[in-house]
């Protein structure tokens, strides 16, 4: 365990499916180099195959006994699917090896191959919703765990999981031991990659691409122990965020807000069915655990509280109103642990985003 | 000169029985190792290799694959010029497995040779598993792999980009992708360092002047390594200790997952050997080893220790269903009296955070096996004649 943890809520309810998220991510650091088939954030449709394809089913995480359960390494053309690229040369009018535009190879499988289908019968009782997923930076990871070079580490100042590349050498022990399949091979330099909580971005003040670029402003990002943050309100006080599978046992530090909202059935004549709802609470169960009942219940008393006083603070930070109170990245925190390490601290590129629990009013340093 | 080496040497593997020890080998005294008409004198000598089954990695289907693994041959000749040492290894595989660095599943053959570090005072060998603590090893591993471009560490950061980033076109692009081509790393060769599992760190520094290559030829591989007799890291004369490693990509091999040897001699012929070192590699333990079985019961050895594939698998303590085959008789002794002499570091210890192997006990890894120093030699020795008795058919 780390010394402190930064986390990430993400609020089900709001996802839209846009993946912008999944674009900000990919533009600023998988699009090149042996990378391109990853995807370090994706949005897929749940109930649906997920990326990589029936991830839940390959294996990795632990037991209740704290063994690492073996597991199963996606194929990148089957399970990641081949990210194709297109015979731009074909366009050159004067080019006398003419071709048909097209791509270098036939896709038969990619990341939301089955994107929005969900589950159920159309149109009376269909339903999915979106679950956009990034790496957990577990307290107890499976990658970690998995290493046989440790290669992996978790960082002391905020607990995110990093692969040291110089350590690494691709044996992918790493992609059997995690659970959610969300570090992946880099076939070019034979290393394993994976996200990064932007760390860059986050020592210099701002928020990973992801929570920055969400336009359903459904990402929170704070430390666990910065009592002001909303994530702290969200998981530990209201305790309406929880961990993706957390039967995995590697304690997951993505936290999400499960869906309460979901359209009512509709009966053989096409008309609503007062009282039900589309969405199984069996399923939610299965992604959060049991404790999604009571995450669901505080929900939706708030919402009522809200309706009937006008007041309700959960409402107020679900709603999102300021990106400044969304992520509290405790700027001031990391030029201490830089100064500690006697390096050069930076002065941060964005100053919107530095309170948190280490920083003294009055500025950076 | 390892192509030329290679290309003319037909892989000759012989058909053999499993012996009980391996046979110390000769190095054959050459003017010069890089000289390709020594190489007809050298002798291959046959030297099997067990799989390593000590721990099992958390791959399923790599398991799978591996679960009837039997121990192959290989065998393996050496010389050794005044300055130089040569191993040459060549061993049967059906298929060429090369990592073509395009998929996220393949995996590609490889050898290694391991030597045996400098220790301060007279230490016993170190553990055949990447050595141990206080007792180093230096592994040079040569994996066949298909070009790929690695851009860590050369500063090319501008290559680093998608040919379709680029900004140019035709011509250019061709030009581009020339470029990166001949930035492409082909040979994937590495030299470690390690006190153990888990430690190994590769030597980057360029303070190993080593020569490592493999080529595929009918049904098989010849690997070849020539490394100095001398520098930082060895210091090697008269009987000269290695292990040979193989790894087959067709079987998802790498890393832990692969047929090992145990530690075997090598004579620097007309060099004083090291008699003591030779008779423990090369003799088979004098004890019983139908009483040293009923000793194993009558201790308990397989309450946390897995003795033969018909035991439950364990996290409990290193599997043994290979230990003849890969320890040598004064490693199986002295782990029994004294075991946290070498302690064989496992998993990761957050992997099976119930079951360590050891506890630190003022920096110092404290075994969690019960100290055995209560018997007699004559039991001792009856327990370790049983253990080597403990290994993989040869295929």
């Amino acid at each position: 365990m780390s010394k402190r943890q930064l986390a990430m809520v993400m609020d089900l309810n709001k996802c839209i499916g846009c993946q912008t998220c999944t674009v900000a991510c990919k533009t600023q650091w998988t699009n090149r180099n042996g990378r391109e088939y990853m995807y370090w954030n994706n949005v897929e449709t749940y109930p649906g195959t997920g990326y990589p394809k029936n991830w839940m089913e390959l294996g990795g995480g632990f037991d209740a006994a704290g063994d690492l359960q073996p597991g199963v390494i996606p194929n990148l053309e089957a399970d990641y699917g081949v990210p194709w690229d297109y015979n731009y040369e074909s366009l050159k009018t004067d080019n006398p090896d003419h071709k048909h535009f097209q791509p270098h190879t036939s896709p038969t499988w990619g990341p939301n191959w089955d994107e929005d289908e969900g589950a159920g019968a159309f149109p009376q009782d269909n339903y999915f919703f979106y679950l956009p997923r990034i790496c957990n930076h577990c307290t107890n990871p499976g990658c970690l765990s998995a290493c046989p070079r440790d290669a992996i580490f978790k960082r002391e100042q905020d607990g995110v999981v990093l692969v040291d590349l110089d350590r690494c050498q691709g044996y992918r022990y790493c992609i059997a031991g995690c659970p959610y399949k969300k570090i992946y091979f880099n076939p070019k330099i034979s290393k394993s990659e994976k996200c990064i909580l932007c760390f860059p971005r986050i020592e210099q003040g701002l928020p990973p691409a992801c929570a920055q670029q969400c336009v359903g402003r459904i990402r929170f990002v704070g430390f666990l122990d910065d009592l002001d943050s909303q994530v702290h309100k969200l998981v530990n006080v209201y305790k309406v965020a929880i961990g993706l599978r957390p039967d995995y046992g590697t304690q997951p530090n993505v936290y999400y807000v499960p869906p309460t909202e979901s359209p009512a059935k509709f009966d053989a004549e096409g008309k609503i069915i007062e009282g039900s709802t589309r969405l199984p609470i069996e399923e939610l169960e299965k992604l959060f655990g049991p404790e999604v009942h009571g995450a669901i219940k505080t929900l939706k008393d708030e919402m009522k509280k809200r309706k009937e006083t006008g007041v309700s603070e959960l409402m107020d930070i679900l709603i999102a109103y300021q990106h400044a109170d969304m992520f509290r990245l405790d700027n001031n925190y990391y030029q201490d642990v830089a100064k500690e390490q006697k390096r050069t601290p930076l002065a941060p590129v964005d100053t919107r985003y530095l309170a948190g629990k280490f920083t003294k009013a009055g500025g950076h340093h | 000169m390892n192509k030329v080496l290679t290309s003319f040497l037909s892989l000759g593997i012989m058909a053999s029985c499993a012996l009980a020890a391996n046979p110390a080998i000769t190095a054959v005294k050459v003017s010069d190792v890089n000289n390709q008409a020594e190489f007809k004198n050298i002798k291959f000598t046959t030297i099997a290799l067990y799989p390593q089954t000590a721990i099992e990695m958390n791959d399923k289907k790599a398991n799978a694959l591996n679960e009837n693994t039997k121990a192959t041959n290989a065998q393996v000749g050496a010389m050794y010029d005044g300055k130089n040492i040569a191993i040459i290894v060549k061993w049967a595989d059906a298929t060429k497995d090369t990592q073509a660095g395009e998929t996220s599943t393949n995996y590609s053959d490889g050898f290694a040779v391991q030597f045996a570090g400098i220790t301060k005072g007279a230490q016993a060998l170190p553990y055949i598993g990447m050595g141990s603590t206080g007792r180093p090893v230096v592994v040079h591993l040569q994996k066949a792999t298909e070009k790929v471009y690695e851009p860590n560490g050369n500063n090319d950061v501008a290559m680093q980009i998608n040919r379709q980033q680029t900004g140019v076109f035709d011509k250019e692009l061709a030009e581009f992708d020339a470029k990166k081509a001949s930035l492409a790393n082909t040979n994937y060769t590495r030299v470690f360092v390690g006190e153990g599992f888990r430690s190994l760190t590769q030597v980057k520094d360029g303070s190993v002047k080593s020569d490592t290559a493999m080529s595929y030829v009918t049904n098989g591989w010849v690997g070849s390594i020539v490394r100095p007799l001398k520098d930082e890291y060895v210091n090697l004369s008269g009987t000269v200790p290695v292990a040979i490693a193989t790894w087959d990509g067709s079987k998802m091999d790498r890393n832990g997952l692969k047929n090992l040897s145990a530690w075997i001699a090598v004579n620097l012929d007309g060099q004083k050997a090291n008699t003591a070192m030779v008779a423990d590699l090369t003799t088979d333990s004098k004890g019983d080893a139908v009483k040293g079985k009923a000793a194993i019961e009558a201790n308990g050895c397989n309450g946390c220790h897995q003795m033969t594939a018909a035991d439950p698998k364990s996290f409990m303590a290193p599997s043994l269903k290979n230990v003849g085959g890969y320890s040598s008789t004064s490693y199986l002794r002295e782990s029994i009296v004294k075991p946290s002499a070498v302690v064989v570091p496992g998993y990761n210890r957050n992997a099976h955070s119930n079951t360590p192997w050891y506890n630190l006990e003022k920096g110092k890894r404290v075994s969690t096996m019960t100290d055995y120093s209560h018997l007699s030699k004559a039991e001792v020795e009856d327990i370790v004649a049983y253990l080597k008795t403990l290994k993989a058919e040869v295929e």
